[in-house]
């Protein structure tokens, strides 16, 4: 390294190098990931309304005050100390079967959102990659998925797998709820594969699959857990739609099954709104701490929208 | 809309006073004192961007604010103009414009004040039009926001304008989208000169366009600085192009102004370290002798640069020899299907032939849309040719299927433009250098590991333990580029195909990058293809030279002579349009 010059070009390159930071381990990028959603106003307090309903779903028989299922109490009660929401036409305690309503809710909005968005992550993004005919079947599945109306289609198909549970409700709605975020996130998949370092991936010898697993998935995390939350937030509303046309398995407590059997039982016409005003309220409420948390979740893509980082109404233009 | 920010302090007069060139004193219309400007985000350790600057602008000055990538040019222009946005936040000093603290007004009096006042224009103001409205609403929509132009002159002043930034008027009737990129900057410019500021800020206008619009756009900025008389800032990272177009310059590194004085005198005579070290950068493609930092002239040269750069000790590491196979372009024709219907077919290759041998530097030059780098795709199989062949060896590249490609691509890699774009944000160097190793030398484990390594020291990233693990925002747009030329050379190649390597990178960090090359072919003994708008960079590291023109090619040779003796009018075009403020000024 005789030449001064080169010398000083490149230790200038060196020095731009900030210090000795290593690269974050995994764990701490996601602590800081988890930050920014915190930070955001919105996104906090559905991470709070959600945490609740979690720990109430996790901990319903010590918080419960009796069985969700136990009836032999006065029929079509009012709110009193011994039961605070009161019984219904069987005799059940309301608040019981509230509490343990939110197990089937927290679980089917888990476990159909997840499905969904793994079916939607495999389609979306082996769609959005592959070029060609294959392409255009899978672009044909996918909108005939998109234009089928959802809800007749899962009472058709609820209807014909008649009791089976909750495993055949998340089956339902996993089958009818995937393709809007195969859509979204093939088109996402379709820009990212243009970058040059998914070119740089192709010129180091890497294959199709590796590409699209290794590259470019990583780069959309937040439209996929986005996508999740979405996919949740709709499995839970969907969930209590069919348990309460009684599509479900009615014998199991869930807030659906509770609507369902005060429609039944006239519960608006006996006085006892509470039995159809408080499992709609909780569906709203979890529902919306999903999308609360959306929020968030955006700003982790898109630091624009983090808070603090409020903008004032000024033109930028030019 | 408008680029425009300007201010109503003071109506302004018809006649603004020009700086009369022997200095004397004119009023004083910007005074900046110790301004500090601060990137403060959550979680993060603040940046002082600005740091106490101070310097005063008198009317009718047009001066020039220079500085690399980070050096807070931008930021100041922004603060300047009120358009900084959170997490900057101004925290310290003044801003005086015509009297009046512009940090005390609110946001209605700001927008009174963009009118009459001072106004920007972004680097990526073409983009700023709405494409769904005319050229004429755009303009109208400015007029309306300010009143400040009677209805009935409305179409008389419109005309003024475009006519101002010579455009034709049948432009006003046009769709942003039907503009070329120089053409909607030039709307930019005269939407912010529709408000009549007294202060115009440029924020890199031109480096966004073409290399060859580029000159013509900057040239309009230059005389409309002298027939309007307003006072303008030329924020640029090029100090060349600033030295060539204003009077006065000031020199920003690192949030401080280093230098400031008049452009003559700094280019004669610079005090700042860091100007000198910048001026070293420019050199003239013509000349007889073109050397630069790191680079003694190719003509001059007895022996090879391997005496001088000792420190790539371990290039010797290669296991196979020199490149041995050309590659033979024959009759190379790309069409492209036409963009609408009723148009023509894009002809991007019309009839290329060359060879390049094995061990040879070739660059391929002309300006975007000239074909360069459509001629890669095809080298490298990305791209099928419409006629004519491309043979590696005995290989016909168009032929083969996917394992043939990845057979090529083990011996004809690919140097990206952008290195912000070429490396995955999610992966470390350790990780990305891991993949061709995988896969092209079957090396495992320990000795893939230790072949990432060598490859690292040989890119001159060192310390390579630390170089590893980092992720690419840890490191400089000089060091990702070594990294992207680092994975190319993983696979051992024969050929490098490098396609703009330097254009994105701040001018004293080029040579480096540069150097590397040019050592990799010499002692690697690999070819190299290098693809460029840069005749400066192209004289330095290739030997022969192709010059390309909307897919043809009008000129070749040698690159000394072609440079120094072009024939062609495209090749003067070229070579006039590298910044050279030595030629323009001392000339």
């Amino acid at each position: 390294m005789t030449d001064n010059a080169t010398v000083a070009v490149r230790t200038q390159d060196k020095q731009q190098d900030q210090g000795d930071q290593q690269a974050p381990s995994k764990l701490r990028s996601a602590g800081r990931q988890f930050g920014v959603v915190w930070s955001n106003t919105k996104a906090r307090i559905g991470l709070c309304i959600l945490g609740t309903f979690v720990l109430i779903a996790l901990f319903a028989p010590l918080l419960a005050p009796y069985g969700g299922s136990q009836n032999g109490f006065a029929r079509n009660a009012d709110a009193s100390w011994a039961h605070w929401m009161g019984t219904t036409a069987a005799g059940e305690d309301v608040l019981s079967q509230l509490i343990y309503g939110a197990r089937v809710s927290v679980l089917v909005g888990a476990v159909a959102g997840l499905l969904s968005t793994l079916v939607a992550v495999a389609i979306g993004l082996s769609w959005g990659y592959i070029r060609g005919w294959i392409a255009e079947v899978i672009g044909f599945i996918v909108n005939l998925f998109l234009v089928i109306p959802g809800l007749p289609l899962m009472i058709v198909i609820a209807a014909y797998l008649q009791n089976g549970g909750i495993a055949v409700i998340i089956a339902v709605i996993v089958v009818t709820g995937w393709a809007w975020g195969a859509r979204v996130l093939r088109s996402q998949t379709q820009s990212l594969r243009s970058r040059d370092f998914v070119t740089a991936a192709q010129f180091s010898g890497d294959g199709a699959t590796r590409i699209v697993f290794r590259e470019i998935l990583p780069n959309m995390t937040s439209l996929i857990v986005g996508s999740f939350f979405g996919a949740a937030t709709s499995a839970i509303l969907a969930e209590a739609g069919l348990e309460f046309l009684g599509l479900g398995d009615s014998s199991i407590v869930s807030w659906g099954t509770i609507l369902y059997w005060a429609q039944n039982s006239n519960a608006l016409l006996t006085g006892q709104w509470i039995l159809l005003f408080a499992p709609g309220l909780c569906i709203a409420l979890l529902a919306m701490s999903l999308t609360l948390i959306n929020f968030g979740v955006d700003a982790v893509s898109n630091p624009r929208l983090r808070e603090g980082a409020r903008r004032k109404r000024k033109e930028v233009t030019a | 809309m408008s680029g425009a920010t300007s201010d109503g302090l003071e109506a302004r007069g018809g006649t603004a006073t020009r700086l009369p060139s022997d200095g004397t004193q004119a009023e004083v219309l910007l005074d900046v004192r110790d301004l500090s400007v601060v990137y403060e985000s959550a979680g993060q350790t603040a940046v002082q961007a600005v740091d106490h600057v101070s310097f005063q602008l008198r009317k009718g000055e047009f001066v020039g604010l220079v500085g690399e990538s980070g050096s807070g040019k931008s930021t100041l222009g922004y603060a300047l103009t009120r358009l900084q946005k959170p997490p900057a936040r101004t925290n310290g000093g003044n801003i005086v414009f015509g009297g009046a603290d512009i940090r005390d007004l609110d946001d209605e009096a700001l927008r009174q004040q963009r009118q009459g006042g001072f106004a920007m224009v972004l680097q990526s103001g073409m983009n700023a039009l709405n494409p769904v409205r005319t050229i004429r609403n755009h303009f109208i929509d400015v007029f309306k926001a300010h009143g400040h132009v009677p209805r009935e002159r409305w179409d008389a002043r419109m005309r003024e304008l475009i006519g101002k930034v010579k455009l034709p008027e049948t432009m006003l009737a046009r769709y942003p989208g039907e503009l070329s990129g120089g053409m909607r900057q030039r709307v930019s410019i005269a939407l912010a000169l529709s408000l009549e500021p007294q202060l115009m800020v440029f924020d890199e206008p031109t480096t966004a366009l073409d290399v060859l619009v580029q000159h013509a756009v900057m040239d309009t900025i230059i005389e409309l600085q002298r027939s309007e008389g307003f006072t303008a800032i030329l924020i640029s990272h090029d100090l060349g192009i600033v030295l060539e177009a204003t009077e006065r310059v000031l020199v920003m590194h690192e949030g401080r102004i280093v230098e400031d004085g008049r452009s003559l005198e700094v280019l004669r005579d610079p005090q700042d370290e860091y100007t000198k070290m910048l001026l070293s950068h420019y050199a003239d493609p013509r000349a007889e002798v073109v050397s630069l930092p790191g680079f003694p002239d190719r003509t001059q040269r007895s022996v090879s640069r391997q005496e001088t750069t000792s420190s790539f000790a371990t290039v010797g590491s290669r296991e196979r020899s020199a490149a041995r196979n050309p590659i033979v372009v024959d009759h190379l024709v790309k069409t492209y299907p036409a963009p609408r219907r009723g148009e023509q077919p894009v002809q991007a290759v019309r009839d290329v032939s060359f060879t390049l041998e094995p061990g040879q530097s070739l660059a391929l030059v002309g300006q975007s849309g000239s074909g360069k780098s459509t001629i890669a795709k095809m080298l490298t199989g990305v791209e099928q040719p419409t006629s004519g062949t491309v043979r590696f060896g005995d290989t016909d590249v168009a032929k083969l299927g996917r394992r043939g490609l990845k057979d090529l691509r083990s011996e004809v890699q690919m140097v990206f433009q952008d290195p912000y774009a070429a490396l995955n944000p999610l992966h470390t160097v350790e990780y990305i250098l891991s993949r061709p190793i995988a896969n092209y030398t079957g090396l495992r484990g320990r000795d893939a590991r230790r072949r990432m390594l060598e490859i690292l020291e040989t890119v001159g990233l060192t310390p390579v333990e630390q170089f590893a693990q980092k992720l690419p925002h840890q490191l400089s747009g000089g060091q990702r580029q070594r990294v992207v030329i680092a994975r190319a050379l993983a696979s051992d190649p024969q050929v490098i195909i490098a396609d703009e390597p330097v254009s994105m990178l701040d001018v004293t960090l080029r040579a480096g990058v540069l150097a590397l090359l040019e050592d990799l072919r010499e002692q690697w003994g690999v070819s190299l293809l290098y693809i460029t708008h840069d005749l400066l960079s192209a004289r330095l590291i290739t030997d022969d030279i192709m010059v390309l023109h909307d897919g043809a090619v009008v000129e070749r040779g040698r690159t000394a002579e072609v440079l120094q003796h072009p024939q062609d009018d495209y090749t003067v075009a070229l070579l006039d349009a590298v910044p050279n403020p030595r030629r323009t000024l001392l000339a």
